[in-house]
């Protein structure tokens, strides 16, 4: 892993202008621009709001501002895995030709996720600002939470890059294991309404504890609890680890099979 | 020291034939992740190299010959750490730049400036040093006010200037052509000829990969005819050549 992450370094320049390029290519050419990416999880979300606090009426507290909390980090993790998953084979005419550390690719469709997160934050403010909320100092704890996401995000990516060369069919597979996942999430509903024996469903999944984090820290006001932090750095650098090992095994056959 | 060196170096095509290999999860994980390496190649195997060996050494010209799918992109691959060969030992000695098919690293949407950028840097150089270079870049490529226009409205000859003109500013101790040469206009291919001059005379080592002949032969002092896979024949330029036409006109 050290090896995989010191290429990386060492190849931090094509990776900056590639992350600055992907960014600036997003809206390149449509009429809202930049402001699509508040457009996109506000429309997201005042469906969710109708369906879930007006027709099925569930009873959380500033509701909007709630389901927020979990969905722009959603959005980001399911967006860099998708796109980190088709990386390889979307760049296949340049790794073909071109000999480059192919991790750049993953990590570019990973990082430029986790930067419009970022971006798309103002949105949150807005609507937490609009419920008469407010932020605390415990929002400083953002960047842990931002290094586990891209952590258990990039690992997860490198995997599903490699393995996607050689089994295309995962890039039909994955979208719907995303929808499955988001569902199993606490993002629109809390993690304590879900039946005390099936919560280790809840638990057991890195991304809720992550979930669980943004929410402590924006909406509740508070410091996730240390053992789910413990747990979920866990399994963000086991999910790294094994990614980048995976990857680097692999590596010879990509400018063969893309 | 020579600056490439292949000694029985084998390349086996993967492409289907490890789709096919992989047809359960467990073999895929059994073999594929934990003994890659050693799972042998099979039998019916299409070999694209078989048994290379050769030198080129620093301060040559080599040109590289053979009908459609002699393996002659496939060792410009293999020396340019694309392809990692199947068998035998490769040895590369200093940097190598790679002009691999015409404007392979262009991203269409971006301008001729911008790629430089990307290019120049995925070749090694730093920021810093690619806007040092950017106006001789700009230079020698000579396109005009095309530089900031986005690549997709180039045509083949400018794709070829941008990208040999990155190529030789990266300070490659091996150059790497394949077919590139050939697009370019006459005044382009002067300008080549003499750069690719002054690169020899600073001991440095060039690989053309072409169908042209005349380029070969106006570009090279060495050349080397493949053939299914292996060396037909390697040595002075003209001999090559001209054994390599009679046979061709022989077929």
């Amino acid at each position: 892993m050290r090896r995989a992450l010191s290429a990386l370094f060492r190849h931090r320049t094509l990776a900056e202008i590639l992350v600055g390029r992907e960014l600036k290519a997003r809206y390149r050419g449509t009429w809202l621009g930049f402001l699509w990416s508040f457009a996109n999880p506000l429309l997201t979300l005042s469906i969710y709001v109708l369906v879930f606090r007006v027709y099925i009426r569930i009873d959380i507290e500033h509701y909007p501002a709630f389901v927020l909390c979990g969905l722009l980090p959603w959005l980001s993790f399911s967006g860099g895995v998708a796109e980190g998953m088709g990386s390889l084979i979307n760049n296949g005419g340049i790794i073909r030709k071109v000999y480059l550390p192919t991790e750049v690719f993953p990590f570019v469709a990973v990082s430029s996720n986790i930067i419009h997160f970022l971006f798309s934050l103002p949105v949150l403010v807005g609507i937490m600002i609009a419920s008469h909320l407010h932020f605390t100092a415990h929002t400083l704890l953002l960047p842990v939470l931002l290094l586990l996401q891209f952590a258990f995000t990039y690992g997860v990516a490198l995997f599903l890059a490699s393995m996607a060369v050689q089994f295309r069919d995962l890039m039909h597979v994955v979208p719907n294991l995303l929808l499955i996942w988001f569902y199993l999430t606490p993002i629109f509903y809390a993690s304590n309404m879900v039946p005390e024996r099936l919560r280790l469903l809840v638990w057991l999944n890195p991304l809720s504890l992550l979930i669980e984090g943004y929410r402590c820290i924006f909406f509740e006001h508070r410091f996730p609890p240390g053992r789910h932090l413990a747990a979920c750095a866990v399994a963000s650098f086991f999910c790294l680890a094994v990614g980048t090992w995976v990857f680097a095994r692999r590596r010879d056959m990509y400018a063969e099979l893309v | 020291m020579a600056a490439i060196e292949l000694t029985d170096v084998s390349k086996a095509y993967r492409g289907q034939a490890q789709r096919v290999l992989s047809t359960t999860l467990k073999s895929f994980f059994t073999r594929d992740i934990w003994r890659r390496r050693a799972a042998a190649p099979p039998a019916a195997q299409k070999w694209a190299l078989q048994n290379v060996s050769l030198r080129i050494e620093r301060g040559s010209t080599v040109g590289i010959i053979g009908a459609n799918g002699a393996g002659k992109s496939t060792l410009l691959k293999l020396i340019s750490r694309i392809l990692q060969p199947d068998a035998g030992r490769l040895v590369v000695n200093g940097h190598v730049a790679a002009l691999i098919e015409l404007g392979a690293g262009f991203h269409p949407e971006l301008t001729g400036r911008e790629n430089i950028l990307i290019n120049a840097v995925i070749m090694g150089l730093s920021r810093q040093q690619v806007s040092e270079r950017m106006p001789a870049i700009v230079a020698f490529a000579g396109i005009g006010e095309a530089i900031d226009d986005p690549v997709r409205t180039y045509s083949s000859g400018m794709y070829a200037r941008l990208g040999f003109a990155v190529a030789m500013h990266v300070d490659p101790d091996i150059l790497l052509i394949d077919e590139i040469l050939s697009v370019g206009d006459a005044a382009f291919t002067r300008k080549c000829q003499v750069a690719l001059d002054s690169f020899k005379r600073q001991n440095r080592a060039i690989v053309v990969v072409s169908h042209s002949l005349e380029t070969v032969a106006s570009f090279c002092d060495r050349a080397i005819w493949m053939e299914h896979g292996r060396v037909r024949q390697r040595g002075p330029v003209d001999a090559v050549i001209a054994a390599y036409s009679e046979a061709s006109l022989a077929a």
